[in-house]
C-alpha cells in the first residue's frame, strides 16, 4: 500500500531543493543581479499542477521560508511576512486550473506580484505621494514578467508531461 | 562547494552562550524584540534596545563584520531611508539645495528610524548567524504545534525543510552535472534573448526534474518501509530543553521590554513617523 500523502510532502520538499539548485546556477546575469533567480519558480509552479493548490501552498511557503533562512532580506515585519512565505506560497495557486499551465502559471505569479506589491507599497507609502503603486508595481514587475515568460515556455514547451501524475 | 554554503546557510558555527540557547527561546525573542523595536520611539528607548542586542551580539561571539556585512543588501534602503526623513520633516532648516530644506528634526529622526533598522537587520542576522537551519526548522516545528489544532501542517512544514535541506546540495551537484554534460553536447545555456534561453533550459530541467522525482518517490517508499507515519507521537534524536540561560534571556527580554514602554510613556516620541 503506498501511503499517497508522504509521497507528495516528499516530492514537494524535493521540488523545493530544485528551485534552490536552480537559484543557485546561475544561468541568467542580469544588470540588477540580486535576487532575480530566473527558472526558480517553475518547480513550485510545476508542483502546484501537479499535486494540487493545497500541497503547492506548503511547498512554495517552505520555499519562501528556508530562502528566508538563506538569504534574510529585511527591513520591516510585514515584509518578512509578504515577501518571503506568503509571495511564495501564493505560487501554489497555480494549481487551481490543474493540467492547464498557462492560466496556472499566471495565476500563480500575479499572486506572488500582488504579495511583493503591497510589501513595496507599505515600505514607500510613509514618503512619496500617489506614485507609490506605480513605483511598486513597475519594480516587482521588472523581473516577474520574464520570470513568467520563461517559466510558462519551459513548463508547456519542456515539463507538460511531468505535470501529469501518471508520468513518474 | 556552494551547496554547503546552502545547507548551512550563515550559520557561524563556534561555542558560545547564544549559540547553545535553545532555538525555541531564540526564535521567540527575536520575534519580541522586533516588536519592542517599533514599540520604542526616543533616545532612552533606543539606549536600552541598543544595550540588549549589543549584549547578545557581545554574547555570540560572531564577528562584527559578518553581521556588518548582512547590513550590506539594505544599504541602499538605510541612505534613502535617511534622506528622505532628513528632507521631508518640518522644522528649522539647516540647509537647502533647490526647494528640498534638510531639517534638524528631519536629522534627528532619520538617524533612529535608520539605527532601528540596523539594529533590526544586525538581531535578525544573529539569529540565523547562530543556529543552523535544521535548528531553526525544528524550532519552528515546535513553536508552530499549538496551531496544529487550527490547520497549520507544522510537521509536515519543519519535515518538507528538513527534507529540502538535505538535498539541496545533492540536486545541485546533479544540476551541475547534467549542465556540464549537455554543454559536452553543444548545449548553448548563455546566449540568445529571452525565448531562446528559456528553451535552453529544457534540456537542463527535464532530466534534473525526472531524478528529482525518482529520489522522491525511493525516499518516500524508504520512509514508510521504516514505519513514518506523520508528526503524531513522533520522537526526535535531540529534544529541546529550556536551560537556566533561556530562562535569564527572557528575564532580560521582559525587563527591557518594560523599560522601553516606561521611557515611551514618560519622555513621548522623538519618532513622530513609524518606519
Amino acid at each position: 500500500m503506498r501511503d499517497e500523502k508522504l509521497r507528495i510532502l516528499v516530492e514537494g520538499a524535493l521540488m523545493v531543493a530544485v528551485a534552490f539548485a536552480l537559484s543557485f546556477v546561475k544561468v541568467f546575469h542580469l544588470p540588477q543581479g540580486g535576487s532575480v533567480t530566473l527558472g526558480s519558480m517553475i518547480p513550485i509552479l510545476l508542483f502546484s499542477a501537479r499535486r494540487g493548490t493545497g500541497a503547492g501552498i506548503m511547498a512554495g511557503t517552505v520555499y519562501g521560508i528556508l530562502q528566508f533562512i538563506v538569504e534574510p532580506y529585511f527591513v520591516h515585519p510585514a515584509q518578512l511576512i509578504l515577501d518571503y512565505p506568503l509571495a511564495f506560497g501564493l505560487l501554489g495557486l497555480a494549481g487551481l486550473f490543474g493540467e492547464d499551465i498557462l492560466k496556472g502559471t499566471l495565476l500563480g505569479v500575479f499572486g506572488r506580484f500582488v504579495s511583493h506589491f503591497i510589501s513595496g507599497v507599505i515600505f514607500f507609502a510613509e514618503y512619496a505621494e500617489g506614485n507609490v503603486y506605480a513605483y511598486s508595481a513597475a519594480y516587482q514587475a521588472s523581473y516577474l514578467v520574464p520570470e513568467f515568460i520563461i517559466s510558462v515556455l519551459v513548463l508547456r514547451v519542456g515539463l507538460y508531461n511531468l505535470v501529469k501524475k501518471s508520468n513518474i | 562547494m556552494i551547496g554547503g554554503g546552502a545547507i548551512m546557510g550563515q550559520y557561524y558555527p563556534v561555542l558560545s552562550p547564544v549559540h547553545s540557547m535553545d532555538p525555541r527561546a531564540k526564535i521567540i525573542i527575536a520575534v519580541v524584540f522586533m516588536v519592542v523595536l517599533f514599540i520604542g520611539n526616543n533616545f532612552w528607548a533606543f539606549l536600552v534596545m541598543g544595550a540588549f542586542a549589543a549584549l547578545a551580539i557581545y554574547l555570540s561571539r560572531v564577528p562584527i563584520r559578518l553581521l556588518v556585512r548582512g547590513l550590506r543588501p539594505v544599504l541602499f534602503i538605510l541612505l534613502f531611508t535617511l534622506v528622505l526623513h532628513l528632507f521631508l520633516t518640518p522644522g528649522p532648516v539647516i540647509f537647502q539645495i533647490g526647494p528640498a530644506k534638510a531639517t534638524w528634526a528631519g536629522l534627528v529622526q532619520g538617524l533612529f528610524v535608520g539605527l532601528r533598522l540596523v539594529i533590526l537587520i544586525m538581531f535578525t542576522s544573529l539569529l540565523t548567524l547562530t543556529t543552523s537551519p535544521i535548528e531553526l526548522t525544528d524550532g519552528l516545528e515546535d513553536i508552530l504545534k499549538p496551531f496544529a489544532r487550527l490547520g497549520v501542517p507544522a510537521h509536515e512544514l519543519a519535515m518538507m525543510m528538513t527534507i529540502a535541506l538535505r538535498f539541496i546540495p545533492t540536486l545541485l551537484e546533479e544540476a551541475e552535472r547534467i549542465m556540464k554534460a549537455q554543454m559536452a553536447r553543444g548545449a548553448d545555456f548563455e546566449s540568445g534573448n529571452i525565448v531562446k534561453r528559456a528553451k535552453s533550459l529544457v534540456p537542463l530541467l527535464v532530466p534534473l526534474f525526472v531524478s528529482a522525482f525518482r529520489r522522491a518517490d525511493d525516499l518516500a517508499m524508504a520512509m514508510e518501509a521504516r514505519g513514518y507515519r506523520g508528526g503524531e507521537g513522533r520522537t526526535r534524536m535531540r529534544e529541546f530543553h529550556l536551560a537556566l540561560r533561556d530562562y535569564l534571556a527572557f528575564v532580560y527580554l521582559g525587563v527591557v521590554t518594560a523599560l522601553v514602554i516606561y521611557v515611551r510613556i514618560k519622555f513621548g516620541p522623538v519618532i513622530t513617523r513609524p518606519l
